[in-house]
């Protein structure tokens, strides 16, 4: 079973080394959540100061630690400190609030925030602007070391960018197994997502309802399916190379979003239009069930029913499955239809993400997609390759980018890097399957 | 696990180490400012991406750049990277002023400031959490750009214009051009507008395609210097740099390098330096609590022959 697996899907033990590495990579100082770090907070000050000493509990404005500055204005009113001061928002309130206690000719005795706020230049250069606060303390919590890469935010910000490449993804899994290759995904990107958002804007903009986000994406994926299955028909019936049809059609897809637009981002889309790619249900993303449903059934389809097993049959051996009855050439149009649907699906999930249609959307994508599939396991020679396989191709790249983009290395450099990993990860997989098969 | 597979596995993890470390072993500092532009393969937002890290290094910042590779949804991860990294800033440069938007709200519910520069953020919903913006006048320089092109063809004559639509400040640009024309009564004909896609090869080509159809125009205006300077490789090529005038924008140092050649007649300046400090300035006085003005235009200037001989940085500035 674990020898199937690795054989399979060996590309499993680099994902986990690259989330390793990031983990460790990424190790920092993190502010405890809002209630420990206020109990923190209140020890300190009920150990030294006095209930009539003025604290100001100060924190950026934001939804989650506002919550944290007047939750310690509340306990510390609990405890019986009544001059309590509270500032949530930029530098310029909490210099405001200084100022007028100034004015009243009071002092603070404490300045109670979080590490991020700390770094104010304000509360920094404090001895300097406000001479007569010197004695003024600054208390902040404890910090706890935890990765960057592995906090909740992050891991949410990999999942929403993993999602465009990882639907357009299978699709191109599909084509690659039959030996062919499509190059279009990536204009048609932005040809679902142009497409959508001005049916939107037709149909009422702005105040247009949740059903003309239906209408718009459904057009938008069905003409993607459409040109696909065009590019389709061009290499099954007229053996066009998949190389140059697609070319082709990827040049025509860019023009004719930018046509569409003008040159133009379309913005006036209702506002459920975000609801595909930036909500969630039952706290999940709406995008992660998305994904899960669609990897499932393409794992089923691929592997147990007989279009799927077809695809197999073309790629490894076309004339082979053409003499025993396989429709080759209906199979062939059939997964460059699929695979202009699911990147239509992703222009939909793309426009959802960013709230507009923009003709310049997936520039270069079919590259990164064809280097995930590749990096899953598939043979651009055809015949063989896992819908999994391709998923944990995503994930590899999209850990990758993110990893980088959190360690804060310069773009030249990422690319260079993402390069050499793809390489690496073809040349491992190369190496274990050849140890297996031995 | 075979040898030569070793041996290749080895000089990749070697090479990647040292990348990251090439990256990482500078000094230390106490907060990190995360920076996307449009593009950094464009020397304009090299300077700028350069000059930010010098100045914020000053006051202990590190500025991360990263390039947005002219695609929105990789600009919109990157931010999502800041955020998730808790950086004390960001500097945006929108790829695409309406889709930024959905970044820039990420940001302020994780109370990160974003500051712009170059172009704006048009969202409505995200503007507003905008700290501030700085950027030329473009506008205003193309207004410049129309002046002189009345100026230098004593306002007769066939013009055409190479554009770039898909950008905004471009638009701007055009816009500026032709409202000043408009407003002076100009007789200069607009006989066609083409984009150039703001780059050398498209701004050869282009024009190369309008001396066909308009052999008898008078004056050119890109709205940048690469596409100017491919409009003049035409016009070389075609045999009427006497006739026609070119108009650039943004006195590069290759466009400053093509006035004092006369190959422009003018290419009205913006100032990047400027640009990449005031950005840098407009943080460090909101980190003080300072006020700061929420829009920041910079004029652009007239940049002529006649300035780029007394012009001592024309050579051995970057820019």
């Amino acid at each position: 079973m674990v020898n199937r697996l690795m054989k399979n899907y060996s590309m499993i033990l680099v994902l986990f080394g690259l989330c390793i590495l990031f983990s460790i990579l990424t190790l920092k100082e993190q502010s405890p959540d809002s209630s420990s770090a206020a109990d923190q907070i209140i020890e300190k000050i009920e150990h030294s100061y006095n209930q009539d000493d003025i604290i100001i509990t100060v924190d950026a404005f934001n939804k989650h630690s506002e919550s944290f500055a007047i939750l310690l204005k509340e306990k510390l009113e609990v405890k019986n400190h009544p001059n309590v001061l509270l500032v949530t928002g930029i530098p310029r309130d909490l210099r405001l609030a200084l100022d007028s206690l100034k004015l009243s000719g009071k002092k603070p005795s404490v300045i109670a925030t979080r590490g991020d706020v700390e770094k104010w230049r304000v509360i920094e250069l404090l001895p300097e602007l406000y001479p007569e606060f010197s004695d003024c303390e600054i208390i902040v919590p404890e910090t706890y070391l935890w990765p960057d890469f592995l906090k909740q935010s992050n891991l949410v910000a990999i999942a929403d960018r993993i999602v465009v490449i990882a639907v357009m993804a299978i699709g191109m899994t599909m084509v690659i197994i039959t030996g062919g290759i499509d190059l279009s995904v990536g204009s048609l990107i932005a040809v679902s997502a142009v497409i959508s958002t001005i049916i939107m804007k037709m149909m009422g903009g702005l105040e247009a309802s949740a059903w003309a986000v239906f209408v718009g994406f459904l057009a938008g994926i069905f003409a993607c399916g459409l040109i696909g299955g065009f590019g389709g028909y061009l290499v099954a019936r007229f053996k066009v190379p998949p190389f140059i049809t697609t070319l082709g059609i990827m040049l025509m897809g860019r023009g004719l979003a930018f046509m569409i637009t003008d040159g133009f981002s379309i913005y006036q889309v209702p506002n459920a239009l975000t609801w595909l790619g930036q909500g969630t249900t039952i706290g999940i993303p709406n995008t992660v069930i998305l994904l899960v449903f669609l990897y499932s059934t393409a794992h089923i389809f691929m592997s147990h029913t007989k279009t799927g097993r077809y695809i197999y049959a073309v790629g490894g051996n076309e004339e082979a499955a053409r003499l025993s009855g396989v429709p080759v050439k209906y199979i062939i149009t059939f997964v460059y239809i699929i695979s202009g649907i699911t990147a239509g699906i992703s222009g939909s999930i793309q426009a959802s993400q960013l709230n507009t249609g923009t003709p310049n959307m997936g520039i270069m994508y079919e590259l990164y997609v064809i280097a995930a599939v590749v990096v899953g396991g598939a043979s651009l020679a055809g015949g063989s390759g896992k819908i999994l396989g391709t998923l944990i191709g995503v994930f590899v790249i999209s850990v990758i980018q993110n990893g980088m983009n959190l360690l804060g290395i310069e773009s030249y450099t990422q690319q260079v890097v993402l390069g050499l990993v793809i390489l690496m990860a073809v040349l491992l997989d190369k190496a274990r399957i050849k140890k297996f098969y031995r | 696990m075979n040898r030569k597979y070793r041996i290749g596995m080895t000089t990749g993890c070697i090479a990647i180490v040292l990348l990251f470390f090439s990256c990482n072993s500078k000094q230390e500092f106490k907060g990190k400012i995360g920076m996307t532009c449009m593009d950094l393969t464009n020397p304009f937002f090299k300077l700028i991406a350069n000059e930010m890290q010098d100045e914020a290094a000053k006051y202990g910042y590190r500025v991360i750049a990263l390039s947005g590779n002219q695609d929105p949804a990789t600009q919109n991860n990157q931010l999502s990277d800041f955020v998730a990294q808790g950086y004390d800033a960001i500097f945006l440069n929108p790829v695409d002023s309406k889709s930024a938007g959905e970044g820039v709200k990420k940001a302020h519910s994780a109370g990160i400031p974003v500051f712009t520069f170059d172009i704006q953020v048009t969202d409505d919903n995200a503007k507003e959490f905008i700290i501030s913006h700085i950027g030329s006048d473009n506008y205003q320089g193309g207004r410049l750009a129309g002046e002189s092109m009345m100026k230098a063809t004593g306002d007769k004559g066939k013009i055409a214009i190479l554009s770039f639509p898909e950008i905004t400040s471009c638009q701007f640009r055009v816009n500026g051009f032709r409202d000043i024309l408009k407003e002076n009564n100009s007789s200069l004909q607009i006989v066609t507008e083409l984009s150039a896609r703001g780059n050398r090869n498209d701004g050869f080509s282009v024009t190369n395609d309008i001396l066909q159809v308009h052999p008898d125009i008078v004056g050119i205006f890109a709205i940048n210097d690469p596409s100017a300077l491919g409009a003049y490789a035409a016009i070389q090529k075609g045999g009427k740099v006497e006739e026609i005038i070119i108009v650039g924008f943004d006195a590069s140092p290759a466009g400053k390098q093509a006035v004092f050649e006369k190959k422009l007649y003018d290419s009205p300046q913006q100032f990047p330096r400027k640009m990449a400090t005031g950005t840098v300035d407009a943080f460090i006085a909101y980190s003080e609590g300072r006020e700061i003005s929420k829009n920041n235009f910079i004029d652009c200037k007239h940049y002529y022959y006649s300035d780029s001989i007394k012009d001592p940085n024309r050579v051995k500035e970057q820019w």
